[in-house]
């Protein structure tokens, strides 16, 4: 950058810095050039904030192992006092205690929430995408929209409608509306990487005589996985992680979700059980840990190639 | 080719659908569309309450069919209930209880939601201070008829502690079942380790702030004598109380702005003098007794909830073995006693279809003995005081829940005042006290400033 301004324009790419000069390092001078050597530098930085990251998990993990009245005593991970009873106390103490159902009801509400949200937002996502008409903006402006009204707004008039058709204290109200495309954020996510895919796919499928059912089973869909495999995780942690809903809906113990198991280790106003607790809560991670492994490079891909963040 | 002929009927079908210019020309399904939405929502809006005869009013009638009924507690106290819950389906064959537990924020969510859907269970647990939140909306109904007639039976709960589960129209639309009171809990060793006294019987809140003073060299490093707790408002509340104050009259607040004022500046003018902690690790402290500072061993002295001394004590056994917590009064005033009551009970919404079994299941829990030993007065001192005296003459009674019983037995005779709370209490009053405090405590606001904030926040609220 010495040349002056003015001439900046009229530089010919002869005068310009020759393309293999290095660039100045950003902060001082390089401390060393061994690959090695950096890759380990870089390594322990990582390392170091990936502990400062975790420290509250294990710390609930330690916690977990600690006698219920010695829970909040050190900022540590170990004492010396080791039990495991709060694993068995938490999974099935006292009458209404029964983690087995409560992990079963999660598991149940969170497959049929995941297949309902796969099968209707990717089919209304297909039909905002490719199909032609009318109303066709005004409608995906509606379905957006939705995403910016809170829960908290339609959750009365939502409970009011629910009860009339006697679903409460069923899973109904959790689940149907997942096959109905209620999700907006998934429909946008798919149709944003539906428009992405060729649409000479879909030509060629047509001539091949596919409908927009065929086109939507044999093409869009197999190429839809990514995005497939992101609206099945989010689907899944929000499912798993959500507390409000049932609370709402499911008021006998029998039908109570995990979320709503722990809710019940813990009252201002009475005796809480912080070991059992974290016992509990470190179990129910789990299963969403176990997810996120698993369809971590589809929700890579789903989330690069939708162009979400 | 199946497969394929089927595949080209439906491109047909969707080419004719999807040609441009011929969307589909069906007003007719969109209005029906439309009129079905619009009746689903008419039937949500316009669900109607049941009728209820006179003699179902006065809760007279079969025993039988199910009800539901809901508290809030944590696992514990569901299993005492739940046990209450079963010893009352044996005694009426037929009768069915359904059950419906929460903690208590989120038990207050929910029921806000089952009453706007006209969905309350029919016995539903209440406490004083949200009792007119449901009052207002016209939600429960009187259960002074079933007393006349005989189908709940209060004579032996003291009339101060019927009165907490009054309306403002006077009339009784709230059992009163288990009374809670907030107490001073004290770390008696800590107290003892600084070569302080405890403060003396009918101490006042000028012995309250020399107490802490004398405890402010003793204690070990890192240790307060007290928690900053200027925007607790069950504090506040006692401090008026002792004054002879109203805190609410005629729907908006009921004390003055120079009062409040007083009382900030007494919170900062003990913060200045170094006998509290700081206003960060107050806001840091969590909710529950059990994760509370005075529970850990780091602060001496805390306004907390009465019945919640057998948990800190374990709290405090595990973190300082040997140490003991104990509970007193809070700081008495010119006018008498700071303490007041706060009362949960029982209540039957109007949405209620079987207002009989509802009323013979709280006659059973406020009277019933089996009821009145399983419980155990596990949330607050149970009302009822022929069960009173039968839990405190168990020689098998915990050390700590005879001494919280004792306490409260203790604050009944004083005849403390009872708070009409006005609907939205918890809501305006109690939010609004805490955050001006806050203001105050980050040099946010000046202590007038903060009063002037907060007197306009709250007097707009309560009169919405």
């Amino acid at each position: 950058m010495s040349t002056a301004p003015g001439l900046a324009a009229v530089r010919t790419p002869r005068q310009s810095r020759p393309a293999h000069r290095p660039r100045p390092p950003l902060f001082g001078r390089r401390l060393t050039r061994s690959p090695l050597l950096l890759a380990v530098a870089r390594h322990s930085g990582l390392i170091v904030l990936l502990v400062v990251m975790l420290y509250p998990l294990l710390w609930m993990v330690g916690a977990s192992f600690r006698p219920d009245n010695k829970v909040f005593t050190t900022l540590g991970l170990f004492t010396g006092d080791f039990t495991t009873s709060n694993y068995s106390s938490g999974w099935s103490g006292g009458d209404q205690l029964n983690f087995s159902r409560f992990f079963l009801n999660s598991l149940t509400i969170t497959v049929l929430a995941i297949l309902g949200n796969l099968l209707s937002c990717s089919l209304t996502a297909y039909a905002f995408a490719r199909l032609e008409f009318r109303f066709k903006r005004v409608l995906f402006a509606l379905v957006l929209g939705t995403l910016l009204l809170p829960y908290h707004v339609t959750m009365v008039p939502q409970y009011i409608l629910f009860n009339q058709l006697g679903w409460v204290n069923t899973i109904l109200p959790l689940v149907a509306p997942k096959y109905l495309a209620t999700d907006a954020f998934f429909v946008f996510l798919m149709v944003q990487f539906i428009r992405a895919l060729p649409r000479d796919l879909d030509d060629a499928a047509r001539i091949d005589g596919c409908g927009h059912l065929g086109i939507f089973c044999r093409v869009i869909l197999p190429l839809s996985v990514p995005a497939l495999g992101t609206t099945a995780l989010f689907t899944f942690i929000h499912t798993w992680n959500d507390f409000l809903g049932p609370m709402l809906y499911l008021t006998d113990p029998d039908h109570w979700t995990v979320s709503q198991g722990l809710g019940s280790f813990l009252d201002a106003t009475g005796q809480s059980s912080y070991g059992s607790l974290f016992a509990m809560s470190t179990l129910s991670l789990v299963p969403i840990v176990g997810f996120f492994i698993a369809a971590q490079r589809l929700l890579v891909e789903g989330v690069a190639t939708s162009g979400l963040k | 080719m199946i497969h394929l002929r089927h595949a080209t009927r439906r491109q047909v079908r969707s080419r004719a659908r999807t040609a441009p210019g011929r969307g589909p020309r069906r007003p007719s399904r969109v209005a029906a569309l439309a009129a079905v939405a619009l009746a689903l929502l008419a039937a949500g809006c316009g669900q109607r309450m049941p009728h209820h005869t006179e003699a179902e009013l006065q809760g007279r009638g079969d025993i039988q069919g199910s009800i539901r009924f809901s508290w809030w507690g944590s696992a514990s106290r569901n299993d005492k209930t739940n046990e209450v819950a079963d010893i009352f389906e044996q005694d009426h064959p037929g009768v069915r209880v359904k059950r419906e537990a929460a903690d208590f924020s989120t038990y207050f969510n929910r029921l806000n939601v089952q009453a706007a859907g006209r969905n309350m269970p029919c016995v539903t647990q209440l406490q004083a201070r949200q009792l007119n939140d449901f009052t207002d909306r016209n939600a429960l109904l009187p259960l002074d008829p079933m007393i006349e007639s005989g189908a709940i039976d209060v004579s032996d709960i003291p009339e101060d502690v019927l009165d907490t589960g009054r309306g403002p129209d006077g009339k009784l639309y709230m059992l009163p079942t288990g009374i809670a009171y907030d107490a001073l809990t004290v770390n008696a060793s800590l107290v003892e380790e600084a070569g302080a006294q405890l403060p003396p019987e009918n101490y006042d809140w000028e012995d309250y702030g020399h107490f802490l003073e004398s405890l402010r060299d003793g204690l070990p490093e890192g240790v307060s004598p007290a928690n900053y707790q200027g925007g607790l408002p069950n504090f506040f509340i006692a401090y008026l109380s002792g004054l002879g104050e109203d805190l609410f009259r005629d729907g908006r607040l009921g004390f003055s702005r120079e009062l409040l004022t007083d009382y900030w500046e007494m919170w900062v003018h003990l913060r200045d003098e170094g006998v509290t902690n700081s206003p960060d690790e107050v806001s840091e402290e969590p909710p529950s007794p059990e994760a509370g500072y005075v529970a850990q061993g780091d602060v001496v002295s805390d306004s907390g909830p009465g019945n919640a001394l057998t948990p800190v004590q374990s709290a405090l056994e595990g973190a300082h073995p040997g140490q003991r917590v104990t509970t007193l009064p809070l700081p008495s005033g010119p006018a008498g006693t700071g303490n007041i009551l706060v009362s949960s009970g029982m209540a039957i919404p109007r949405n209620c279809g079987n207002v009989p079994t509802a009323a013979a299941f709280i006659d059973f829990w406020a009277n019933d003995e089996r009821s009145g030993d399983t419980y155990a007065s596990d949330n607050g001192a149970v009302s009822n005081t022929r069960l009173l005296e039968r839990q405190l003459n168990d020689p098998d009674l915990p050390e700590t829940k005879k001494h919280e019983l004792t306490l409260y037995e203790e604050l009944v005779a004083r005849h403390p005042e009872n708070v009409l709370y006005p609907p939205g209490y918890t809501a305006v009053f109690e939010s609004a006290f805490t955050r001006a405090f806050e203001d105050i405590s980050f040099g946010h606001a000046s202590v007038p400033e903060a009063v002037d904030s907060f007197f306009a926040e709250a007097n707009a609220g309560l009169a919405n």
